[in-house]
């Protein structure tokens, strides 16, 4: 029934709508015929024709009223009241083009500011997976008492996989690795990012190859069998031309002949925020590829290098799921007391795993999504205080509207359309101000990540960034629309009709004034607060420095696995490397690290037990983090050895193992003892003790504002890792080493790879300076805008303010009043103002300082300085915009005061 | 003002749908049937039937055409679509069950 009524009536509204002019006329002709008619008939009975008319029209009672009520039938009427207060909106605001220029700027800046922050609050943590129902992906975590978001080993994963029944599907996947890929046999392989996956991955994600199909569950059973790989979207684009006879072809991993067998579609770039795999694996291929050369992947419990996701079945509830994990858990603490002891499991929603506390993205988002609200909320408040100030000026045009019998209501939605307007050009202004901010991060898309491989960033201005846009529009429309809104039309008609500018009796309306004034410092001081404690903890950082020497020195790392070497040949090969760099020309010194400090890796963790340490009674063992280098780093990395000695030569595997840790370690576990000559154990108390050698100062290790930490170091003979990183000290520019490194490599294995070769001081100073550069760009000029845009509304309330009692001031001065007193009188008003703005502000600074110290800095305790300079600075800016105006009043010559307005 | 006087309420648009049920008619034709039908007993004022015919126009039940009178002028004439069938019928069965219902219930009284 319905469906056939809007068959019926759908027409009939748009041809209201879009052929008014000519309903109109039928509706007069309409009219207009029966009333013919009905003075013919009148004339007929005998009526003059004057009589007649007027009866024919008293018949009608009211023509134009009777006109309003078939308008009104129509049923478009919301629509074409909304187009006429838009008409008269747009007029009236091109009256003050001025005004409506500043406040479509304001709200620009507000907006635009959050829209360019939203969108990476968007890519890091809203963004769903790129599959089909992505509500219904978890995310499980193995968790103990120091980390609650750890792996798990692939016998775990079996385990889960085979023993839950909460889910479709218990899918895996490694870290994306560097994979030597060569299309072709022959060609010398490069460096792309390839990551291991179990072989339900693809049909748990619900993800279909565009070409091809995704693996079969039989591929990822038998170790080693099956080689075959599914290529990323953007790299059969970009290294396949999008050539669709790729299916099928054979292609070299690692040294390892694989199938094509399929390519990702389009919309599934992978399941990471940042990087995008270029090629895809069976788990069971884990042979060829990057796993613990420690460990064995297929069989060692605790050797835990996957991350699970799994797909919950419809019904299932998250707390079902998650009781079902916690028996299992249990089930392998009981079962494998050595490896799993004291490690639960949970499960996870995507939100929850992007929102952990522990993840510097989602710190970050938080403090810049804030202050940009921040910003917005003085943009708002600034807007509000212009539109009251213009209604007031309006108040001799409203009253006249009053009277003529408009409804308050009606007046209301006239004034709430205008600021619609507003805030639509000022949301319009912002997307653009956003995609500025957008393309702006974009363009750090090689500070950021300083590597082979395929990593991109994923902010974007999209629809779902657009749609926010344009809410956060709307609703500071009502925001700064509705109070003056309501005020404006809330005039006493008499007073209004008789002069342009009155005030209602009362304090009422002042109040809400003064709190816009209020709010606005309040705000400003907080961003200002914010932007000055994040230059000030970059800045922290930057003294204290990093505890070792990172100009000239050259950089490059290698992976024999990629080459298929073996444990013996891995070893045989950096030994030979060392040696022979060492000997090359302009080589001061060389060292092997397993990871370099402030580098985009996480060290590997270390569980160990302190010898004579008393161990408290609920845990097993201390963990920390951990490096593996060879005997030349502490010299070459300039990090002092405090006690003891670094690595020697004599350190051998056979030899007794040592370790040397950080300065920080050592107090931590021996305050008051020289931690040299101490031993730990490995993993727990049973196993082989281990002697502490030296104590080497404590660097940073991840981020220039880190707080000092536990760290140990083994050497690379006691402790093989496959992928090194080879540093080189060099007299003058450390890539004229390059030549030499690679003509050294080339006579141990001219196939071997050089891996993101560079100069460490450039590496440091894009990683640690020129990206905390750019997140301190972005918040001072938040905190610029934010205050520029307080100053401007301070000044223009308190101006407003004087201008408004001119008459009043002529009054003083004509009764006596010096100009002192008058400035006094104006003043005073504003410093109050000032004052408790000033304070608010201080105690919202002083939150967000606790935020931020907590989340980014170590800098415990309060930064005075920060509040020292901030505070009297905004103090003096603030009693500056004041001044101006009140100065002006003061100097008003009290007969023109007097004959103001 | 606008209610038709002495009307019951949405008694006028069952009145209108009958009217055109017979013909399809332009306004003026419409007032004067109304007269002419129901004697003096149902007012109609010219001022509500108008609002009252947009408003069966706009639900669908009758659609209008520019049409030549008899004496050569162009006048809108209204007639009834297969929806405004459907709402006469049904409309009318109210009425039909109302009607009984009440002068049931007045007979009552007089017994």
């Amino acid at each position: 029934m319905r469906p056939q009524h809007w068959l019926y009536t759908i027409p009939l509204r748009l041809r209201s709508l879009f052929r008014r002019r000519r309903v109109e006329q039928e509706l007069n002709e309409e009219l207009q015929f029966h009333l013919e008619q009905k003075i013919e008939e009148g004339i007929a009975k005998g009526l003059s024709p004057k009589e007649a008319r007027y009866a024919a029209m008293r018949a009608m009672d009211g023509l134009e009223q009777r006109k309003e009520e078939i308008r009104d039938m129509r049923r478009i009427h919301w629509l074409t009241d909304f187009l006429d207060d838009a008409r008269f909106g747009i007029r009236s605001l091109s009256r003050t083009p001025g005004l409506a220029a500043f406040v479509v700027i304001t709200l620009a800046l507000g907006i635009g500011m959050t829209s360019g922050t939203f969108s990476m609050m968007d890519a890091l943590i809203f963004r769903p997976y790129p599959v089909p129902h992505p509500s219904g992906v978890m995310t499980l975590v193995s968790t103990t008492r120091d980390n609650n978001f750890d792996d798990f080993s692939y016998r775990e994963y079996l385990d889960i996989r085979d023993k839950t029944k909460s889910y479709e599907g218990v899918i895996a996947s490694a870290d994306m690795e560097a994979v030597g890929f060569s299309a072709e046999p022959a060609t010398a392989p490069r460096i792309r990012g390839g990551m291991m996956v179990s072989g339900n991955y693809f049909h748990v994600l619900g993800v279909e190859p565009q070409l091809g199909r995704g693996f079969r569950e039989d591929e990822d059973q038998v170790s080693g069998r099956d080689a075959v790989v599914v290529l990323g979207p953007d790299f059969w684009k970009h290294e396949f031309a999008s050539d669709p006879s790729v299916v099928g072809r054979t292609v070299r991993l690692n040294g390892t002949n694989f199938t094509v067998i399929g390519v990702a579609p389009e919309t599934f770039p992978g399941m990471m925020i940042f990087g995008h795999p270029d090629l895809y694996m069976p788990l069971a291929m884990a042979p060829v590829f990057s796993t613990n050369p420690q460990k064995n992947f297929f069989e060692d419990r605790d050797d835990r290098e996957l991350h699970l996701r799994a797909r919950l079945k419809p019904g299932t509830t998250l707390q079902q799921a998650q009781n079902e994990l916690a028996v299992l858990a249990q089930n392998f603490e009981r079962d494998y007391p050595k490896v799993s002891r004291g490690r639960g499991a949970a499960i996870h929603t995507q939100f929850e795993m992007r929102t952990r506390t522990d993840d510097v993205n989602w710190k970050f988002g938080v403090i810049f999504v804030t202050l940009a609200l921040a910003v917005l909320l003085v943009a708002c408040t600034n807007v509000a205080g212009l539109l009251l100030s213009r209604g007031r000026a309006r108040t001799r045009e409203i009253a006249v509207r009053l009277a003529i019998g408009a409804g308050r209501f009606r007046l209301v939605r006239l004034l709430l359309t205008e600021s619609l307007i507003l805030a639509c050009l000022g949301g319009l202004t912002g997307v653009v101000i956003g995609y500025g901010i957008v393309q702006w991060f974009q363009s750090f898309q090689n500070v950021i990540f300083m590597t082979d491989l395929p990593f991109a960033i994923p902010f974007r201005m999209d629809t779902r960034v657009l749609v926010a846009s344009l809410a956060l529009s709307l609703l500071s429309a009502l925001v700064c629309g509705v109070a003056p809104a309501l005020q404006s039309t809330r005039t006493d008609l008499v007073n209004g009709l008789k002069a342009a500018d009155v005030d209602m009796p009362g304090r009422k309306r002042l109040w809400g004034r003064n709190m816009l004034v209020v709010a606005q410092v309040a705000a400003s001081l907080m961003l200002l607060t914010a932007s000055f404690l994040m230059v000030r903890g970059f800045q922290h950082g930057a003294l204290e420095g990093t505890g070792f020497a990172n100009d000239h020195l050259l950089m490059t790392s290698f992976d024999p696995r990629l080459m298929q070497y073996n444990a013996v040949q891995t070893k045989q090969f950096y030994k030979l490397l060392a040696e022979r760099v060492r000997q090359a020309p302009g080589v001061q010194s060389e060292a092997l690290t397993q990871n370099i400090p402030l580098g985009d890796d996480y060290f590997d963790g270390v569980a160990f037990v302190p010898e004579g340490f008393q161990m408290p009674r609920d845990r097993e063992n201390f963990s920390s983090m951990m490096d593996t280098v060879n005997e030349g780093c502490f010299e070459t990395m300039g990090i002092p050895i405090l006690h003891g000695r670094g690595f020697l030569e004599s350190d051998t595997a056979e030899a007794p193992r040592v370790a040397v840790v950080n300065e920080q370690f050592a107090k931590h576990y021996w305050p008051r003892e020289d931690a040299v000559g101490k031993r730990i154990r490995l993993d727990s108390s049973a196993s082989t003790p281990v002697e502490i050698v030296g104590v080497a100062q404590t660097i940073k290790y991840h981020l220039t504002t880190e707080k000092p930490t536990d760290f140990l170091y083994m050497p690379l003979a006691q402790h093989p890792i496959a992928r090194m990183t080879l540093m080189l000290r060099s007299s003058s520019d450390p890539l004229q080493l390059v030549r030499s490194v690679k003509d050294v490599v080339r006579t141990l294995d001219s196939n071997m790879p050089m891996l993101e070769t560079m100069s460490y001081e450039d590496f440091y100073l894009n990683k640690a300076v020129e990206g905390p550069r750019i997140a301190m760009k972005l918040v001072a000029s938040m905190g610029a805008v934010g205050l520029l845009l307080a100053i401007a509304g301070l000044y223009g309330v308190v101006a407003y303010n004087v201008s408004r009692r001119t008459r009043e001031i002529g009054i003083r001065i004509a009764l006596g009043a010096l100009r002192g007193d008058v400035l006094r009188l104006v003043m005073s008003k504003g410093i109050l103002l000032v004052g408790m703005g000033t304070v608010i502000g201080l105690v919202m600074g002083f939150a967000v300082e606790q935020l931020m110290n907590s989340m980014l800095f170590n800098a415990g305790g309060v930064d005075i300085l920060a509040y020292v300079i901030v505070v009297p600075s905004l103090f003096l800016v603030t009693i500056a915009a004041a001044y101006v105006p009140a100065r002006r009043a003061s100097r008003i010559a009290p007969t023109q005061a007097l004959r103001y307005e | 003002m606008s209610k038709p006087s002495d009307l019951v309420q949405g008694t006028l648009d069952l009145l209108l749908l009958k009217i055109l049920a017979l013909q399809p008619m332009n306004g003026w034709a419409i007032s004067q049937r109304l007269k002419q039908i129901s004697g003096d007993i149902l007012q109609v004022s010219d001022g509500s039937l108008y609002p009252a015919l947009h408003k069966l126009e706009q639900e669908g039940w009758i659609t209008a055409e520019w049409k030549q009178t008899e004496n050569n002028r162009r006048a809108k004439f209204y007639s009834l679509t297969r929806l405004g069938r459907k709402q006469l019928e049904s409309e009318a069965a109210n009425w039909q069950r109302l009607s009984s219902a009440i002068s049931h219930v007045v007979r009552l009284e007089e017994a």
